[in-house]
């Protein structure tokens, strides 16, 4: 670790000791700091252009405090002592008007456990120069231009170091140092008149040595897909089978489901599960969904969670039977269960439910064999992007498939043009649910889906 | 603040490049309720400077929270050193930006001092209330939120051409929500107010009571309503629907940056993209409107803000600019560069967006509605660089033969947005700005208005196939 992070790191934590102080001083009965020091060098380009360079740093500081069952919370992002004692006041003060909640409680949190993974300030990358990353930025303006007919609208490198602190008043103390390499590419082709619909991708690596390839790669596949989708067509309009691809998978149909893996949904009786539900089959017995925080070269990698509570691999749905629901400790007092690791947020916000990264589990099936199910239709829409919604309530989604394709006979035919998908997602997660494919895709580094063919869903054809 | 404004003048002053300095203090409040309970009290301060360069066509930035003397000069020199290394790589090089009319003094919109004197323990102690109104109007409302948000913001813009101007500004936000639940099926109401000024503005249009009542009923109503069969069809778009479809189908699409890289819009100055009945504009003040979300005086570069004519009578008149693509267009900059955070660069944003009134009646443009829809509530949307667009609404309300009929559930909008307002057949006088709590994301979050007439056109909606 370089002297400079070395320094910002002692001043991290010398600050969020000084704001526990304060605020148990300003009468908090107990008290909770979240803090990060974040620093960052980043090339971006514009419009098939490069376009800025800039270089950060900077702290984040949030307070929780408890006043009986009040809670208050204030944040900065100043290490000034003057203005800590400020927030801290502030944080007490809210603590002070705030009606009672008994649910709400700071809590001491067991060491994490010494077999979980750990990042690490990989110094190879933490010294990566200006001039390093210059060649990374050509290598991704290089791969994502030298097709005329791609147009990039934004692309970034950013080289990140990161520290995470939750320290409370109970002798918590949770320290989490990470350095990561980033990259994204907004943009889409254009050929005579012809243009697609805009996509965006964001990768990113912990080891050095694999920026190069991974870059090449990412772009390469943007690239395909995008241009694939300059043959466009029409649709057709139909009710029946649609193939969802891994990222349609995660963007319509797990996010929405795991809205009801959440305790506070739980708690606050919006999740269409309770507690009696739990070892009971609840979606299709094909499904397999699980949180996996421990993978070292995944986004949403965590050893602890926003409240310090060490984080572990949890099963939600195993063949589609209820297994557990995700606890921070608000949702767990609430419901009398324990925080199964699964508070979320920065230090400038309150914690809040949240998965990791979830993960589902592969099927069966491969994708040519599962198209081939479909050649009765006389086409089949597959879905990648979704610009929509979907009520996690009524489970109902409706919105414009971005970038589909319309294969007839098992074959590509051409990228339809403004077509409406509706369905539901708990009918398309349980009966309708016809297929799961073999091969998986993980998507912006984090969460992982196969596909599926999903059966009963409309189709507005544009 | 004074120690920080001298030394950014003297570092601008003395910096031997085009050099923007931008002060921002952002205090956020947040409280919420569900179902009797404080989900959340909070404060929030986010100060810091960020300094961003020109370099041989290159742009440098670099920011930072401390504020000594030391630190500033040392974030000014960082951004230099950068934008003077990706100067090697740059093809076209903007040696400079044109010069136009900056802003210089004071800005300050009404409200803030009043929305800063109320106490964060009285506006927790309304939403309370609101709450308790709309979970207890009906036996079948399962559960009820109320949030409310504000943001002051105090912002210094300070140029080596001439910028000098402090602007200060206070935003809120309130929304409500009600779930009812009947025999296994459930329903949500929503209803939002958000606006720039004090807290008496986020109830101008209607009362807190008024808007507890309707989320309430709404849910109600919505847990009858069957789903809408899909297909093209007669659509009335309430001001809020015509908000949306300003902000993401056209809006989006007319940004210089878009433009630039190859939007729909690109090469359409001056070419007819809809009906002579539509004039949309983009504006920092809202002439005719007071308190829009987005209201602005001074952008983030320092340019004063006007109000702009995207189109005007149905012909594409203009785009949407920062001093930079107004320099590439040989243009004058329409002062939409706007930043989140001190630590973000400026970038293209909306303001307050909107289709100008017409001389029509809602009562007239339904009675004179054969076989179509009304279509209202807003539920956030997107857009495309074709101009495909996609939007949620709350509430469809059937039309025959004239008159409102049965009510289905919400449903989303799509189509192409210069052929669907080429569509446009009636426009009405009344007017609202109306996208409530509503944020555009664009890689940083900006706080935006939008809102219009009501509008009749035709567009896809739906749907569930047979």
């Amino acid at each position: 670790m370089s002297e400079s992070f070395k320094k910002e790191k002692r001043i991290l934590e010398e600050s969020a000791a000084k704001l526990l102080e304060f605020a148990k001083k300003a009468g908090a009965d107990s008290a909770e700091v979240a803090a990060s020091y974040g620093q960052s060098t980043k090339i971006s380009m514009e419009k098939q252009e490069y376009h800025m360079a800039s270089s950060d740093s900077g702290f984040q500081f949030g307070v929780r405090v408890m006043r009986g069952n009040k809670q208050g919370f204030a944040s900065c992002n100043t290490t000034d002592p003057a203005e800590l004692k400020e927030v801290a006041l502030r944080a007490v003060e809210i603590g002070g008007f705030s009606p009672d909640n008994p649910s709400y409680g700071i809590f001491a949190a067991p060491n994490v456990p010494s077999n979980a993974p750990k990042t690490t300030l990989n110094e190879s990358l933490m010294g990566l120069s200006l001039q390093t990353q210059k060649e990374f930025i050509k290598l991704l303006y290089k791969e994502s231009t030298q097709d005329k007919r791609m147009k990039v609208n934004e692309g970034s490198v950013d080289n990140s170091s990161h520290l995470f602190l939750v320290t409370n008043s109970f002798g918590t103390h949770q320290l989490e140092m990470d350095c990561a390499f980033s990259w994204s590419l907004m943009g889409m082709a254009k050929e005579e008149d012809v243009l697609t619909s805009f996509d965006y991708f964001s990768e990113f690596t912990r080891d050095k040595n694999l920026i190069g390839e991974k870059i090449i790669s990412s772009t390469q596949k943007f690239k395909n897909e995008l241009v694939r989708s300059l043959k466009q067509g029409h649709g057709q309009s139909y009710k029946g089978l649609v193939l969802f691809t891994p990222r349609a998978v995660l963007d319509i149909l797990i996010s929405t489901v795991a809205y009801h893996f959440s305790g506070r949904n739980l708690a606050e009786k919006t999740s269409r599960w309770n507690l009696n539900d739990l070892n009971q089959k609840v979606l299709n017995e094909a499904l397999t969904i699980q949180d996996l925080p421990w993978q070292i070269d995944r986004r949403g990698f965590a050893t602890f969670d926003r409240e310090g509570t060490p984080t572990r691999n949890l099963m939600a749905i195993e063949n589609g039977v209820l297994k557990n629901f995700f606890f921070d400790h608000y949702s767990a007092k609430s419901t009398q269960q324990v925080s199964t690791g699964h508070a979320v947020g920065a230090p400038s916000a309150l914690p809040s439910v949240s998965s990791h990264c979830l993960s589902v589990e592969k099927g069966k099936e491969a994708l040519k064999d599962i198209v081939a199910k479909t050649k009765h239709q006389p086409g089949l829409l597959i879905v990648h992007r979704y610009s929509g919604q979907a009520d996690p309530i009524t489970g109902d989604f409706s919105g414009v498939a971005k970038g589909a394709e319309w294969w007839v006979d098992g074959s590509f035919a051409f990228s339809p043009k403004e077509t409406l998908i509706s369905g539901n997602v708990y009918q398309a997660l349980g009966k309708d649910l016809k297929a799961i494919s073999i091969e998986t895709e993980v998507i912006d580094s984090g969460e992982e889906a196969p596909s599926f063919l999903i059966d009963e869903i409309s189709v507005t054809a544009g | 603040m004074k120690d920080t404004q001298d030394i950014l003048r003297k570092l601008v002053s003395s910096s031997p490049v085009f050099t923007e300095a931008r002060f921002h203090k952002r205090r956020t409040h947040s409280v919420s309720v569900q179902k009797g309970l404080v989900k959340q009290t909070k404060a929030s301060l986010t100060v810091g400077v960020g300094f961003r360069v020109l370099v041989d066509g290159a742009w440098g930035f670099s920011s930072t929270s401390d504020f000594s003397e030391y630190s500033l000069a040392k974030t000014l020199k960082s951004a230099i050193e950068c934008a003077t290394s990706l100067s090697q790589l740059k093809k076209s090089k903007l040696s400079s930006l044109p010069s136009t009319s900056l802003a210089r003094g004071e800005f300050i919109l009404d409200g803030y001092k009043e929305l800063e004197g109320m106490s964060l323990k009285d506006k927790l102690g309304i939403v309370l209330q609101a709450e308790e109104a709309t979970r207890k109007h009906s036996g079948t409302i399962q559960t009820a939120s109320c949030g409310y948000n504000e943001i002051f913001e105090d912002k210094h813009i300070i140029t080596s051409d001439g910028a000098d101007a402090l602007s200060l500004l206070a935003r809120s936000e309130i929304k409500f929500s009600a779930v009812a639940s009947h025999n296994g099926e459930m329903a949500e109401g929503y209803a939002s107010s958000g606006k720039t000024g004090a807290w008496s503005c986020l109830f101008q249009e209607k009362s807190i009571e008024s808007m507890t009542n309707q989320t309430a009923e709404l849910a109600v109503d919505l847990l009858r309503a069957p789903k809408m069969p899909g297909g093209v069809s007669t659509l009335i778009l309430s001001p809020a629907i015509v908000g949306l479809l300003s902000h993401e189908a056209i809006g989006h699409t007319v940004e210089a940056d878009f433009v630039l890289s190859g939007s729909v819009a690109k090469d359409k100055i001056g070419q007819k993209v809809a009906s002579p009945l539509v004039t949309l504009c983009d504006g920092g003040i809202v002439p005719h409107y007071a308190n829009g979300g987005g209201d602005l005086l001074v952008d983030d570069e320092g340019v004063p803000t006007q109000t702009t004519l995207i189109i005007k009578d149905g012909l594409l008149n203009s785009y949407l600019h920062n001093r930079e693509s107004a320099a590439i267009f040989g243009v004058a900059p329409t002062g939409n560069a706007r930043a989140w955070l001190y630590s973000d660069e400026p970038l293209i944003r909306m303001r307050n967006t909107y289709v100008a009134p017409g001389n029509d009646t809602l009562e007239n443009m339904i009675s004179t509605t054969e076989d179509g829809y009304l279509v209202e509530g807003a539920l956030g949307g997107q857009a495309d660089s074709t101009g495909e667009f996609m939007f949620g609404a709350q509430k469809v309300t059937r039309i025959e033969k004239g008159k409102k009929k049965n009510l289905f559930r919400g449903a989303t909008l799509s189509g192409q947005a210069f052929d669907v307002l080429s569509t446009v057949d009636a426009v009405s006088k009344e007017f609202h700005l109306d996208l409530g709590s509503g944020y555009c994301g664009k890689g940083q979050p900006a706080k935006v208005d939008a809102g219009g007439p009501y509008i009749r056109c035709k567009a896809k909606i739906g749907g569930v196939q047979e």
